[in-house]
């Protein structure tokens, strides 16, 4: 249903109307599904797909030799996948028809997508890990229907809360682990932030043509091309049909090294076009190669614009079919290493979910662990900015499998009231147990988690994750932390938590 | 470069509509009326006219205008680019056309409704996609919410200031004077609406470092200006503003309003080389100038024009304006009318009518003893200027 539908076409409900649908609602709570057996053992295919999707290098989960020599004997899963491993999986054709048959949410869900609450974001996750999971396992899961929310307002519309809550099982019948999860069913269009993030048109494009397309197609690859003559090697820009310099027709390009410093700036105010948001800093760059060009700065405040100040390129997916150019301020090292350094590894270390990447990152982090010894109630967390990327979004979505359009369909979020395609929050547990298994060592134990999300992650968004110890027990020589979380980008708070984790218990011999 | 008709020519009549926010009638009444009413201040017969020229932005085509004002033949007509920074450049064609005999008469004019109609600043963000080279230009800077002329301005300005230590209290100087001017201008939008330099700074940002009040306003109206040989002149009622030269400019890498990729974007070299044209071919100096009318679409781009016609040295405009110098009292009364800023946005054209009346005599701001007053055209996109002298 689209948006429009929902919004001006259905009759306003009456209170005695409004009642009944909820009754019939609610009359659901308690029931359960039967067991589902997942299609597939726990397998370590599916967890390396995982990890490399969530950048997440710890050897436990990926390193045969590392984990022989572990307490484990073995690689394990990742606690975070808890949920995979039952996951309904694609189903082309009728993809929720899997989900209708047997499970209670979806039998609620289904009467909710009738009376227009389309929309659907998780908000909740609570997962205990009761036991590890190995490869080889075959989990099932059973899910109850605990609580469905009366009507209400909340910032991306009106809608109901849906509570679940699924106990996981080895073949054996034991309890590997449990979620309760909560999910917003809700009217798209119904909420405030939401109609301005639809009304929000995109960018002017670039008029261009074929004089100037190689620009624009080199931006879509994430290339700074300036146009050079192939005589005297003149560089110029804007491109022209001649070289500006010796008149030669033989024009070429090179890739820049992205590196420049602000040569002018303008902080436009007014008028305000929907497309952008304001203040709106626009740049005058001159390149290292010497040559200027406008872009806008980011990630910068208005108030710390200096002239001269060294800037980098990086890149915004206006859409699927354009990549703009942006700078922002190249920080000096000095800067860099004033932020507190521990014995960890990862310090300040940017996710980055570019496969490209993943190998150097995973090299530089070093097998590390805590000293439990030192350790202590407010330590905090190196911070970690994590780049939301539109191939973050849906790899992460896949290697979960999680095959909801609004996680990798641009179009399909919109018309479900969100601008576009974002984060699930199978991702949201994935990252933050990426980020606490870096800076606690490979060996940890994993209790439990619970995550609070509130804005979502959208393409181009940067979610930086901070957090602090909060608690710390010690059972005999078994120390538990608890680790309280916050994820937010530049609207807010995406997600917050804890997670309790469990020191190995060796580890003040290493 | 040079031309050898200087002082061949005048300007004979001048003749506008009420400056306002929302005319009421079409752009095309406007420019028929402001016209007319140029004819009747030259004492000349429309059946006289037989040339046209204009710039563009100008919707009101030549020939339409000609049709309404029962113009039986026009032999010369053109349309100059880049819009405001054509304003003088209109003068300077139609005196060639004059001299070179090709026209007797010719009017030059600007009328729309730049407010009530199209806002003329609301930014060109519906204008891409084009493929044409003008369309291409805007894809350098439109996708990164660069689109309105004060954005384009003010990257420039960034620059002026960072280079000369000028604040945006010394662009205020500028926006003061003139609506003090207005404030005495019956004919201003703002008469009777001076503003004080703390309002200047309290003003809300438009695009930083412009505030509202270094933004010249939308206005509708129109304005008309008529020329002819000096000879023709001297037998028409008015004393003839002698048009001592007049000179247009672009120059290296020049692109429009966006010239942001030259080795100095704090200079205006277009201008320069207006000036350059002007001192050379009336063998003034800045020194013989006793009013000017300065563009001030924006405030700080009035600053580099004082340099570059050589008024201060080169980043000492600042201290040009601290002293009062564009005041009345100054060494350059300058905007005398209100300027761009105070008493209309007619893209320059009603500058280069109050030079006209400071030549006669009849300013409601009278300069004493005005010998020659310069003009200026639209900034950051290709320029003009021209001086306009007395006829002894």
């Amino acid at each position: 249903m689209n948006r429009d539908l929902s919004q001006t076409n259905e009759p306003a409900k009456s209170d005695s109307e409004r009642n009944d649908f909820y009754n019939s609602l609610i009359s659901e709570v308690g029931s359960a599904g039967k067991i589902e057996v997942a299609r597939d053992s726990v397998s370590e295919p599916v967890i390396r797909s995982w990890c490399d999707a969530m950048s997440e290098s710890n050897p436990l989960y990926i390193n045969q030799d590392f984990a022989n020599d572990s307490k484990h004997g073995r690689i394990i899963a990742p606690p975070a996948m808890l949920q995979v491993w039952t996951m309904s999986g694609l189903h082309l054709g009728n993809q929720f028809q899997r989900n209708t048959e047997d499970s209670p949410s979806a039998g609620v869900y289904q009467l909710l997508d009738e009376a227009g609450f389309t929309g659907v974001v998780a908000t909740n996750a609570t997962y205990h890990y009761d036991e590890v999971i190995k490869p080889g396992d075959l989990i099932s899961a059973s899910q109850k229907l605990l609580d469905i929310s009366e009507e209400k307002t909340t910032a991306i519309g009106v809608g109901h809360f849906v509570t679940t809550e699924t106990i996981y099982s080895d073949a054996s019948g034991k309890q590997v682990g449990s979620m309760e999860f909560r999910v917003l069913k809700f009217k798209p269009g119904t909420g405030k932030k939401n109609e301005q993030a639809e009304q929000k048109p995109p960018r002017p494009k670039p008029a261009s043509n074929s004089s100037t397309d190689w620009f624009w197609d080199a931006c879509n690859n994430k290339e700074l091309r300036i146009q050079s003559c192939n005589d005297c090697k003149n560089l110029q820009h804007p491109p022209a049909v001649r070289c500006l310099s010796c008149g030669s027709v033989l024009l070429d390009s090179i890739t820049t090294s992205g590196k420049g410093s602000l040569h002018s700036w303008a902080i436009a105010h007014y008028p305000q076009v929907p497309a952008f948001d304001y203040p709106l800093i626009v740049g005058l760059v001159e390149l290292e190669e010497g040559v200027r060009l406008v872009s806008n700065i980011t990630d910068v405040e208005p108030e710390e614009l200096e002239i001269g100040m060294p800037l980098e390129v990086h890149w915004l997916d206006v859409d699927n079919e354009f990549t703009l150019h942006q700078f922002k301020p190249i920080h000096d090292e000095k800067q860099e290493s004033e932020i507190e350094n521990t014995e960890t590894n990862n310090n300040n270390q940017t996710f980055n979910g570019d496969q490209n990447n993943s190998e150097t990152k995973s090299e530089q982090r070093h097998v590390s662990k805590l000293d439990p010894e030192t350790v202590q109630i407010g330590d905090e967390l190196p911070n970690s900015p994590v780049p939301i990327t539109t191939l973050l979004i849906v790899s992460t979505a896949l290697a979960t499998r999680d095959y909801q359009d609004v996680h990798h369909d641009p179009k399909a979020a919109q018309s479900k009231g969100m601008p576009d395609i974002f984060m699930n929050i199978l991702t949201s547990a994935g990252i933050v147990s990426r980020w606490i298994n870096d800076w606690a060592g490979p060996e940890i134990d994993w209790n439990s988690i619970d995550l609070r999300l509130g804005t979502p992650n959208h393409p181009d968004d940067t979610m930086t994750l901070s957090g602090s110890v909060t608690e710390k027990t010690e059972h005999g020589n078994q120390i538990s932390l608890v680790i309280s979380f916050l994820g937010k980008n530049d609207r807010g708070v995406h997600v917050s938590g804890n997670a309790k984790i469990l020191l190995p218990e060796n580890s003040k011999e290493a | 470069m040079s031309t050898n008709f200087s002082s061949e020519t005048a300007i004979v009549g001048i003749g506008a509509t009420e400056f306002s926010k929302n005319s009421g009638r079409t752009p095309m009444e406007l420019a028929v009326e402001a016209c007319e009413a140029a004819l009747e201040d030259a004492g000349v017969a429309a059946s006289n006219v037989d040339g046209i020229v204009t710039f563009s932005s100008e919707q009101n085509f030549e020939i339409e205008v000609a049709r309404n004002l029962r113009i039986p033949s026009l032999s010369h007509f053109s349309m100059i680019p880049h819009g405001g920074g054509a304003a003088c450049g209109t003068i300077g064609q139609a005196a060639s056309a004059i001299f070179s005999g090709s026209a007797n008469y010719v009017l030059c004019y600007r009328a729309f409704n730049e407010r009530s109609w199209h806002r003329f600043g609301s930014g060109v963000q519906d204008k891409h996609g084009g493929a044409e080279a003008f369309d291409v230009t805007f894809g350098w800077t439109s996708p990164f919410g660069l689109l309105t002329p004060a954005s384009w301005v003010a990257m420039f300005a960034t620059r002026y200031m960072h280079l000369s230590g000028a604040t945006s209290e010394d662009f205020g100087r500028v926006a003061v004077t003139d609506r003090g001017f207005a404030a005495t201008n019956p004919a201003a939008f703002f008469y009777e609406r001076p503003i004080t330099l703390e309002e200047h700074q309290e003003s809300r940002w438009i695009v930083e470092p412009l505030h509202l009040l270094d933004c010249c306003q939308e206005s509708d109206g129109g304005q008309a200006i008529l020329v002819t040989s000096l000879e023709r002149a001297r037998d028409l009622p008015n004393p003839p503003a002698v048009i001592a030269s007049a000179a247009q400019g672009a120059t290296d890498d020049q692109q429009a309003m966006r010239s942001y990729y030259r080795d100095d974007i704090s200079r205006i070299p277009e201008m320069k080389l207006c000036a350059d044209q002007l001192w050379k071919n009336t063998g003034l100096g800045p020194s013989d100038i006793q009013v000017a009318n300065i563009y001030d679409h924006f405030t700080p781009l009035f600053l580099p024009q004082l340099e570059e016609f050589g008024f201060c040295e080169k980043g000492e405009a600042k201290e040009f304006l601290r002293d009062g110098n564009i005041e009345m009292d100054g060494l350059l009364p300058t905007n005398t009318n209100g300027g761009q800023l105070g008493e209309a946005y007619i893209h320059g054209m009603n500058g280069i009518a109050e030079a006209v009346r400071q030549i006669r005599g009849t300013s409601v701001n009278q300069v004493e003893n005005v010998e020659n007053a310069l003009v200026t055209a639209g900034t950051s996109v290709p320029t003009s200027a021209l001086i306009l002298s007395q006829d002894h």
